[in-house]
């Protein structure tokens, strides 16, 4: 999760814990701490059952779908292929340096964020998300992590262009995005080419739709769409 | 006694017989009126139209008011859809008629079907385009036939565009009316892409939030999400669902 999804998130649950219209600004203040200020010990991101990693991968989307997905889980140098699946999605538990540079949380080993991509986002997305946990576990310096990170777009090491319909499932009811709130949120991403939040209508009062992310150097923009039921069919909360 | 309990039995027993009889006449007659077309062509055009100002509310509803409130907004008169309001941030709200169902539904013709909708810029410029040829169409007295192959010509020879990347609209309001079968429905958003792009959204698996549309001879694939709010910010009952 990037530090604007965080935010975002963070704050889409803090509405469900009736703060209101005061989250955004507390939101803010808390990102001006820093919790986890540098790389906790790697065995903290880790997750020693191979088998509670991909179940938890897993339950990102409906059974229906992640069950022929191809399965990650995170090994000491990135992250290897438990499952090979067979209907093009990839479900994976992402870890919290997939956020800006910026975000307090950074470093935070607490995070499990499982998710699905759907095949444009296996493509467009996923390589940006394997190539920075490779560099993360090469024990590289936030600081060299950024200069790497602008020279890889700038170089094309990472995909500069977004294939349409790009999407993921995040809809775990186990899933840590957060140490706000009740930390979770069932939701749906979308991945388009950069543009103005106003362009979906995001973070309107009322709205559905919610920024989390937007480039550059990514060259996408992400929404999230919050959903009422979590990949279980159970019912889940949703942001006022 | 005996007699009379013989009486009894045999009165009942055409009784029984005549309500046998009736509610199998009114089954076949229900069963009948079932796979009659309703609405075989187009009513009236008065019975399409609408008050105007009642038209924009409804269109309004189909986005939360932060969001419609500077759409522009688009009501039908007797030749086509006509800006009611200019809007300022680009999106645009009209409600649309029955025509733009699909070709084999139903409603097709059901002058009582209001679709608000309020669609982004990307999709005011790449969608909408569809709305207005398929409007003109029905207003022109197109048989459903000959719009459905109007529509076809129009996508071949490009004279309607494919949805740009990040279409998508709001579909939320309380007063949707998709007909008797499908009534208002769940509040939703929804995703317009080019056909060809083949996408995968993992729609319809079971418990996906995700459904998907493809309505020939539109070259589009459609994905709608429902949400739990109507544009109001009320909730949807849990069994609306």
């Amino acid at each position: 999760m990037t530090r604007n999804q965080v935010a975002r998130v963070a704050a889409a649950l803090t509405f469900i814990l009736i703060l209101a219209f005061a989250a955004p600004r507390q939101m803010a203040g808390q990102d001006n701490k820093t919790p986890y200020p540098s790389m906790a010990p790697l065995e903290q991101y880790l997750i020693p059952d191979r088998d509670a990693e991909i179940t938890l991968a897993r339950s990102a989307a409906p059974e229906t779908i992640s069950r022929d997905a191809t399965v990650l889980v995170l090994g000491r140098h990135g992250y290897e292929t438990a499952v090979d699946g067979k209907n093009g999605f990839v479900c994976l538990v992402e870890r919290e340096w997939t956020a800006p540079f910026d975000d307090p949380g950074f470093w935070n080993p607490k995070n499990r964020s499982p998710i699905c991509l759907n095949p444009p986002a296996v493509r467009s997305i996923l390589p940006i998300t394997l190539k920075r946990t490779e560099v993360v576990l090469a024990g590289k310096s936030k600081a060299q992590m950024e200069e790497w990170t602008k020279a890889a777009f700038a170089n094309k090491e990472l995909p500069t262009t977004l294939e349409p319909g790009a999407m993921s499932y995040m809809m775990s009811k186990d899933a840590y995005l957060t140490d706000q709130g009740s930390h979770n949120l069932a939701h749906l991403m979308f991945y388009v080419p950069l543009m103005d939040k106003a362009n979906w209508g995001a973070d309107l009062p009322h709205s559905p739709v919610i920024l989390l992310q937007t480039g550059p150097p990514e060259p996408f923009t992400l929404f999230i769409v919050p959903v009422g039921e979590w990949s279980d069919g159970s019912s889940a909360p949703v942001p006022r | 006694m005996t007699e009379h309990w013989e009486s009894m039995h045999a009165r009942f027993k055409g009784g029984a017989s005549l309500i046998v009889v009736m509610m199998l006449a009114l089954a076949v007659e229900s069963l009948a009126q079932d796979n009659k077309i309703q609405y075989p062509n187009m009513a009236p055009l008065e019975q399409y139209l609408m008050d105007r100002a009642a038209e924009i509310a409804l269109a309004r509803s189909a986005a939360p008011e932060s969001l419609s409130r500077n759409a522009t907004v688009l009501v039908l008169g007797r030749h086509g859809y006509e800006t009611a309001v200019e809007g300022q941030n680009g999106f645009v709200c009209a409600v649309d008629r029955s025509w733009m169902l699909p070709y084999d539904d139903s409603e097709f013709w059901n002058p009582s079907v209001r679709l608000p909708l309020c669609q982004n810029p990307p999709a005011a410029r790449s969608h909408l385009p569809l709305a207005f040829k398929t409007t003109e169409l029905a207003l022109a007295g197109l048989s459903k036939a000959e719009m459905f192959e109007g529509i076809k010509a129009a996508f071949d020879k490009k004279e309607l565009p494919m949805p740009e990347h990040g279409s998508m609209c709001y579909m939320m309001s309380k007063q949707q009316n998709f007909g008797p079968k499908v009534g208002n429905a769940d509040p939703h958003l929804m995703f317009w892409f080019p056909q060809t792009d083949h996408l995968d959204w993992g729609a319809d698996a079971a418990d996906s939030p995700v459904d998907v549309h493809e309505y020939s001879p539109q070259p589009m694939t459609e994905f709608s999400i429902s949400v739990s709010r109507w544009s109001d910010g009320t909730a949807v009952r849990a069994n609306q669902r």
